[in-house]
């Protein structure tokens, strides 16, 4: 019951832009694909949605390979950096375009999802950037998609819209219990957004793994340090002075955690919180774990 | 494989011109004609068209949408009905059967084309890179930006003017009174005449003239880009 | 620099507005009834016929290849299109003169001159196809093709992916196409004089017969006619860029690049 990418090669032209991707993202898990420009994170996306070919591997949805199936069969649909609402449509008929029955109610249903109530005959020039792409997330769910495909959806938005809309489409796509892969070259980003998250580097899989991490051995340990490991916000966490057996390592070189930021010394592999309230002390050592029954 | 087809159904007319070749050219009245009007009307298209669209582009003038209506709407005017009307005019002062005459309502058809042409080019290249011509003095603005970077729409609009012009029958026959031969009324006439040899020969020219200006255009330019960059280095 | 050429171009393309004027004023007094007579009727319906059939397969055959070219980016067939550009509209016709009357493997299909005009068609969209496709395959260049791929990805099917994403951006360059090549087409002489027929006759080249013939004695019949195309044309125009109007603005404004 996931979503299954193995052995996927790509080339364009003398350039290796994917080079063996294996990756199965389990249904109900919003995953973060993250990599500098030119990673191939947006190709890849670009495969599964179908858009593109690919030279090798298969991508499987519930063992069934999508392998021919054109992208407007494939069930999945994409929020992209620009909102691109159909301009010769209101606001919306360019959501009731992609529900199944072409239903203004169901459409309706959705811009308050939203938070676009009593918008639907708004014109699309009419709304700001922010409110377009939340129009255009609220056009991707409608079309019912079984997977949701984010390519940089926050790039484009001024930081308080991003945090509002990062926290709508997380909370949705949760709600909704559908599983979606978001594409970003913002690691802070990432972590907040998303259950896992997959280094990309030159068309390799760098690693993957959870924004919380364990306790684990220097090698996974540095991987992490790379993938800019942080807190979940929505973690608990006990901080001490004292290690015990089963501290958290803190992965960033410069991470936050609630109101407060951490730094990770990498010489002496300590962690140093940097306080934004009087509870910590400045330059002090602190180890970090997770409280019983949290993620 | 219906690429191919395309392209057979977009040559196969041309098979018609090697009924025959070009034997005995004779630089005459009409050619000379058709000539001169083909350079002196695709200079002036190229300075009006370029210099309207750039107005058009940068003005901030409230009669901007007028004017783009002017410029615009003797593209949906049937060429031939508004002549009959500047066949009148024209009469009026005594512009029949003179080569000025001809000259003018040649620009007339033409020049609605070549202002669209050059501001669609200008469009896509956009205002800011265009401004940056502006701190040059206006003929090195000319010689250094303007022309290479619209060197692909100068060789259409010349020749989209030259296929216009080389096309007027009626126009060159009406205004010109039958007094101004072209290479064109020949056509008809040798045409009418059932002579076909003769009308190849002047197919012949109709259609390599505008090859020509196209293909010489295309030289002149890189030759002077490449100027440009040498005076640069 | 662009104010003196802006002031000679109005200058110039005045004159047609001057001639359409010209045409009013002589036509003051016309006995219209004259127009009534056989061989205008037909040739009214005769260029309606040609007209439609050559602009609209322009139009077609013009978009499809456009789409074609960039979607599978066919740059040695986008160069070969030019090539009907550099023959003038006389000369295409003579070429298709000589293809259907002389000794190729097409003579004998049907005659250079017969009545229903075939091969006027043929010459035009030969010769309009190229118009058409430069027109519209700038639009697909500037297309954001993110839009296609968002109509895919919304589960549309392919016409209506074609519905969305691409064919409220060819209305303008589409509209602009069919009014230009309406108004050439239907009033013009160099073609149909040299593959048509003596009847029916096409708008252009009767009008231009009465005109010239008979020391101008039949002069208004033609300044009439020519009017009243002008003006049918023109109010063609105006009624269905007003009616697009509203659309066409919302596009432009809420279009991503």
């Amino acid at each position: 019951m996931s979503l299954v990418l193995s052995g996927i090669r790509k080339r364009f032209k003398d350039r290796d832009v994917l080079s063996g991707i294996d990756l199965t993202i389990p249904n109900g898990e919003i995953h973060a694909l993250v990599g500098v420009s030119g990673s191939g994170k947006s190709t890849l996306l670009r495969i599964i949605a179908g858009l593109e070919t690919l030279d090798a591997g298969t991508v499987t949805w519930e063992e069934l390979p999508l392998h021919g199936v054109p992208p407007h069969l494939r069930r999945i649909t994409m929020l992209s950096q620009s909102p691109l609402l159909f301009p010769h449509l209101t606001v919306g008929e360019n959501v009731t375009l992609a529900t199944p029955n072409r239903s203004r109610e169901e459409a309706e249903v959705w811009l308050t999802r939203v938070k676009l109530p009593g918008r639907y005959d708004a014109e699309v020039h009419e709304l700001s950037g922010g409110e377009q792409q939340r129009v255009s997330f609220a056009r991707a769910l409608a079309a019912a998609p079984r997977l949701i495909l984010l390519d940089e959806p926050f790039t484009n938005l001024d930081p308080g819209l991003k945090s509002e809309l990062q926290r709508l489409i997380r909370d949705l796509v949760r709600e909704l219990e559908l599983t979606a892969l978001l594409v970003t070259h913002d690691r802070e980003e990432a972590m907040l957004v998303a259950d896992r998250v997959t280094l990309l580097e030159t068309g390799h899989v760098r690693v993957t793994g959870t924004p919380v991490l364990l306790s684990e051995t220097e090698s996974t340990f540095g991987d992490f340090v790379e993938l800019g490991g942080a807190f979940y916000p929505s973690t608990e966490i006990d901080v001490s002075t004292e290690p015990t057996s089963d501290s958290l390592v803190l992965v960033r070189p410069f991470i936050r955690f609630g109101h407060h930021f951490g730094e990770y010394r990498r010489s002496t592999g300590e962690y140093v919180i940097l306080p934004r309230n009087e509870s910590f002390e400045v330059g002090k050592t602190y180890y970090l774990r997770q409280k019983q029954g949290g993620i | 494989m219906s690429r191919i087809l395309v392209a057979f159904l977009i040559v196969f007319p041309f098979i018609g011109l090697f009924l025959t070749f070009p034997t005995s050219f004779s630089w005459d009245e009409a050619i000379l004609n058709t000539i001169a009007y083909v350079i002196s009307i695709a200079l002036v298209n190229v300075w009006l068209g370029v210099g309207t669209a750039w107005w058009l582009l940068f003005t901030e003038s409230r009669w901007k949408s007028w004017v783009e209506w002017l410029t615009f709407l003797p593209l949906f005017i049937p060429v031939l009905a508004s002549m009959f009307g500047m066949y009148i005019a024209l009469a009026q002062v005594g512009l029949i059967g003179t080569y000025t005459g001809v000259g003018l309502v040649l620009l007339v058809t033409t020049l609605p084309y070549s202002i669209r042409l050059a501001y669609n080019a200008m469009y896509v290249i956009g205002r800011p890179l265009l401004e940056q011509a502006l701190t040059f003095a206006p003929l090195a603005r000319i010689g250094f930006v303007l022309l290479p970077l619209l060197k692909e729409s100068v060789r259409t609009i010349v020749l989209f003017s030259t296929v216009i012009v080389l096309s007027q029958f009626v126009l060159v026959q009406l205004i010109g009174a039958g007094l101004i031969p072209t290479v064109t009324t020949r056509l008809y006439q040798a045409y009418a005449g059932n002579d076909v040899s003769q009308a190849l020969q002047n197919t012949w020219v109709l259609v390599s003239l505008p090859v020509l200006f196209y293909i010489g255009l295309g030289g002149i330019f890189s030759i002077w880009i490449r100027l440009v960059k040498g005076r640069l280095q | 620099m662009s104010r003196s050429s802006l002031w000679l171009s109005l200058v110039v393309l005045a004159l047609p507005f001057t001639g359409v004027t010209f045409l009013i004023y002589e036509t003051v007094g016309f006995n219209w009834s004259e127009l009534n007579d056989e061989a205008w009727r037909a040739s009214l319906a005769v260029t309606l016929y040609v007209t439609l059939t050559s602009t609209l397969l322009s139009l077609m055959i013009g978009t499809w290849l456009a789409r074609t070219i960039y979607m599978k980016r066919s740059s040695w067939l986008a160069s070969l299109l030019k090539w009907p550009m550099f023959v003038p509209h006389v000369a295409a016709a003579y070429l298709f003169y000589l293809l259907f009357s002389g000794g190729f493997p097409v003579y004998g299909l049907f005659e250079a001159n017969e009545r229903n005009h075939l091969v006027v068609i043929l010459t035009y969209v030969w010769k309009e196809v190229p118009f058409v496709f430069l027109m519209v395959v700038g639009t697909y260049g500037q297309l954001n093709h993110g839009y296609l791929d968002m109509a895919k990805t919304l589960q549309l099917k392919p016409l209506e992916q074609f519905r969305v994403a691409e064919w409220p951006f060819l209305v303008k360059p589409l509209l602009d196409s069919f009014w230009v090549l309406v108004a050439f087409i239907s009033f013009a002489y160099e073609v149909p004089a040299l593959l048509g027929v003596t009847f029916p006759e096409l708008l252009g080249v009767l009008a231009y017969e009465r005109l010239t013939t008979g020391l101008f004695l039949n002069a208004f019949e033609s300044y009439a006619v020519a009017l009243i195309w002008t003006l049918f044309i023109f109010t063609g125009v105006v009624a269905s860029y007003a009616l697009t109007a509203k659309q066409r603005r919302r596009i432009e404004r809420g279009m991503r690049r």
